[in-house]
């Protein structure tokens, strides 16, 4: 049996386990094909054949280096839960923050699954180098540890704006980078946002164990299905943009909807699917809060981005000069 | 004597080494190591002051967004900036739901597999439906040969709990803990806008300006917490302090320097009056009768002696100016040395409740609980339970302000930064006392500096010799086979590590980490 077919068998008893029947899951798969822009007909074949046939769980490779674990908070708020996603869909070998061991015997189990290989590495947090000496763990630097997993791994993922592309430690003495730079010619998947948005990280988990390749990707490494379109684009807000009402007081309630371009918004220079995806089931994202976006799904986050609340950064100034020119188009049918 | 090292120290935030010496079967001598650092204080130097919120957030993505709260707070003084009461009441909204997340992800997630011996599950014979979907999902693990991430483990011992019936419950409240901390923070997203890292937190207030059923939202889920806090988590932790674990709770393990610090915090009324958790602190814990002193935090200094950073005598954060030193003598942390009139102190939910004089802790303390690992999470349960209260009374009084006429959440007259200025910004998240200090110059961010919970806890041996409160809490701790230190991990999580945070750097010359390298 193909790889894929093992895998979707799993992801099927993981939905079958909280309590979707046959039927329902099919329709399911359906809805998902259409996401992940596979033949709807193909996909929910391939999954209804793999059912009914036990398999062994994927091995996982999760690293921390210089992060902040928000990126593994994120993970925990994913669809399907994540005790699933660890307990039933994957075999996660090691974690920092998950995991029972300690000590030499959380180590053991890192080493000895890379000596294995074939598993996925996931990587969350910067690379410092200023100095190796910046982040060690188990005695080694961190740096060493990826270099070592990723020649072993089967897929590679980076999650978060620090592991991606530096993030704000990029900004810092110790000068973090994203692991694409320590790794040349390693095909990287690139999960930024500051933190991973669990629907990018879970998705792709879900693509990779379903068809088994990496999800198209963009020039710098992002998944297009997540990261084809600016924020702007698609924010609500973008009436307000093109009318030129600008916020410029939190209290007024009659700016509450207003843009947020004079408060340091970055959408139009951001490409990610907030907008739509929304954060939390749903609940809100950034903008939403009456809080500009940042940026975080970009390589430039943060040096490029600063001062975050003010249009007075080099990318505010581009956005506000290209609105004066014409060149952000205005929404059609609005 | 045989020496241990534990690294890394797993099911906590952050990089963490502990290193302890055996002698007798108990726990001789230890140091803490912190073993990472970004220097996100050197890259605030010079940005706009306004910026350091939303950065310092990142510090920590577990306890995210508590040091937005302390960073604004820092702001609002140095901008002269007066928060608005309904600015204040949706910040102790978000930061309400941040506890009501995050205190029960500290004893089921990081801290309950220390406990339980989790495989005795295969021995529950009860008839319970869900709890036997949970004894079919860990045999199923065992009988796949693929228990990962349960195990590998240290190996339970004498303290553990092994009583199936107890432990399968332990596991499924495990499981409904992941789906309600889940809850939780779709809750502060609310306002927050999303989690981890809210967004809403300004100086001078916050950015969401609420509607009213965004308000009727946040209350109903907050019944579904509060269900669980009363119903599962504290039984949870009063049954095991209680029951299975009265034996090490009497043994005291893990208490450490008995000093204690808690800058107060939680407004409860427009004025400031009444607080969720008191200021205070406490030297030397008498627990039949508590002394609580005012705290004055100019009595805080930072010593460097024996972390990676160029000599420096101790100094007030405000002044704080290191530069790394990865070659010094003697160091063995990027973690710094806070004291308190020169003494280590132990700041989190064990000092607030005891600084508070907490009645129910007090009771437990009568019952044999002695101030150690086992009272910090009973600590942890009671505090989240005043949280949840608390957030009622909040949702009640936004409601009031904000459908008057007038109501405002952001000062939106000290927006701009000063010419120059400084202030201080205190907070007392999950994980303990925090502290920002900010000085501006030319509008610009001249110095920032955080002395922060896990500093306090995890911190290296000061000027003196004297341990951190880590390092002291883990002498007598019984380790009587050297190949399991299980007490070891009991006690540091016990405190809820989060060593991202309590590792910061400042590098005024831009090119001082160039100049240790060629060294």
């Amino acid at each position: 049996m193909k790889e894929y077919d093992v895998l979707s068998k799993k992801l099927t008893k993981v939905v079958e386990s909280h309590g979707i029947n046959r039927r329902d899951f099919l329709k399911y798969c359906a809805a998902t094909a259409a996401v992940l822009g596979l033949s709807e007909l193909e996909f929910t074949t391939r999954v209804a054949q793999a059912m009914g046939t036990a398999s062994k769980k994927p091995p996982v490779l999760w690293l921390e280096g210089q992060s902040c674990t928000g990126c593994t908070i994120s993970l925990t708020q994913s669809y399907p839960p994540v005790a699933s996603i660890i307990l039933d869909t994957i075999s996660l070998r090691h974690h920092g923050t998950i995991m029972a061991a300690a000590g030499d015997l959380a180590e053991k189990v890192l080493h000895d699954t890379v000596k294995e290989g074939g598993f996925v590495l996931i990587v969350e947090g910067s690379i410092p180098t200023a100095d190796d000496r910046f982040c060690v763990v188990g005695g080694k630097p961190f740096k060493k540890t990826i270099e070592e997993a990723a020649a072993k791994a089967a897929a590679i993922i980076a999650v978060g704006a620090c592991a991606t592309y530096g993030g704000i430690p990029a900004a810092t003495p110790s000068k973090g980078v994203g692991i694409g730079k320590i790794l040349p010619g390693k095909t990287i998947i690139n999960l930024p946002t500051c933190p991973v948005h669990h629907d990018h990280l879970s998705g792709t988990i879900l693509y990779f164990l379903t068809t088994g390749k990496a999800p198209a990707l963009d020039k710098i490494g992002r998944p297009v299905m997540y990261f084809g379109e600016s924020i702007h684009d698609n924010c609500r807000r973008r009436g307000q943009f093109d009318a030129g009402k600008f916020l410029t007081d939190w209290n007024d309630p009659k700016q509450k909807e207003w843009c947020l371009i004079q408060k340091g918004c970055k959408g139009p220079m951001t490409y990610a699917d907030c907008a739509i995806r929304r954060w939390n089931a749903g609940i809100n994202f950034c903008i939403d809060c009456g809080s500009p976006c940042q940026g975080c799904a970009e390589p430039g986050f943060y040096a490029d981005m600063t001062p975050l609340y003010t249009a007075e950064s080099e990318i505010s100034k581009k956005i506000l000069a290209m609105r004066e020119s014409g060149l952000i188009p205005k929404k059609e049918n609005t | 004597m045989a020496k241990i090292t534990i690294d890394p120290i797993t099911r906590i935030e952050g990089h963490l080494k502990i290193e302890v010496e055996l002698e007798d079967g108990k726990v001789k001598n230890a140091w803490s190591s912190g073993t990472m650092a970004r220097g996100f204080e050197a890259l605030l130097k010079g940005k706009d002051p306004r910026d350091a919120p939303f950065i310092t957030s990142r510090f920590c993505g577990v306890c995210y967004s508590v040091h937005q709260l302390a960073s604004a707070r820092a702001l609002d003084a140095a901008f002269g900036a007066n928060v608005p009461w309904g600015g204040t009441l949706l910040r102790n909204l978000v930061m309400g739901a941040q506890y009501i997340y995050d205190h029960p992800l500290h004893f089921y997630q990081l801290s309950a597999l220390d406990y339980i011996d989790i495989m005795a599950i295969a021995k529950y014979n009860g008839k319970d439906k869900d709890l036997l979907a949970v004894k079919d999902k860990i045999v199923g693990l065992v009988t796949a040969k693929d228990t990962y991430p349960l195990t590998p483990r240290y190996e339970p011992d004498a303290f553990s709990v092994n009583d199936p019936d107890i432990v399968i419950m332990a596991v499924k409240h495990y499981i409904d803990a992941l789906k309600m901390h889940l809850a939780a923070r779709n809750m502060g997203a609310i306002w927050g806008g999303r989690t981890p890292h809210y967004q809403n937190i300004v100086v001078g207030g916050v950015t969401s300006y609420p509607d009213i059923n965004q308000v009727a939202r946040f209350r109903t889920m907050l019944d579904e917490q509060a269900k669980f806090i009363n119903e599962v988590y504290i039984p949870d932790v009063l049954l095991f302090g209680t029951g299975p674990l009265l034996p090490l709770a009497k043994a005291g393990i893990g208490g450490g320097h008995y000093n204690y610090l808690s800058y107060g915090d939680f407004q409860l009324d427009a004025e400031g009056k009444k607080l969720v958790f008191p200021a205070g602190v406490i030297t030397g814990l008498n627990p039949a009768n508590i002394k609580v002193d005012p705290v004055d935090t100019n009595k805080i200094t930072e010593s460097v002696k024996h972390a990676w950073y160029k000599e420096n005598k101790p100094v007030h954060p405000y002044n704080g100016e290191q530069v790394f030193n990865l070659d010094k003598k003697g160091a063995y942390s990027f973690v710094k040395a806070p004291r308190y009139e020169g003494k280590p102190m132990e700041v989190g939910p064990l000092a607030r409740m005891l600084v508070a004089k907490n009645p129910t802790l007090l009771d437990l303390v009568g019952k044999g609980v002695k101030p150690g690992a086992v009272a910090r999470h009973a600590a942890r349960a009671i505090e989240t339970k005043l949280v949840v209260d608390a957030c009622y009374k909040w949702c009640d009084d936004l409601l009031a302000a904000m459908t008057k006429p007038g109501f405002k959440i952001h000062d939106t007259e000290h927006w701009e930064p000063p010419s120059s200025g400084m202030g201080a910004g205190f907070s007392e998240p999950p994980r303990g006392a925090l502290g920002h200090w900010i000085k501006v110059k030319d509008k610009k961010i001249a110095n920032y500096q955080c002395v922060v919970p896990s500093t306090w806890n995890a911190s290296p041996r000061c000027e003196n010799g004297v341990r951190g409160q880590y390092e002291e809490a883990l002498i007598g701790a019984p380790v009587p086979d050297p190949k399991n230190p299980i007490n070891v991990v009991r006690v540091i999580r016990s405190f809820d590590p989060c060593l991202a945070c309590a590792v910061h750097i400042i590098d005024p010359k831009t090119n001082e980490i160039r100049k240790f390298i060629i060294e």
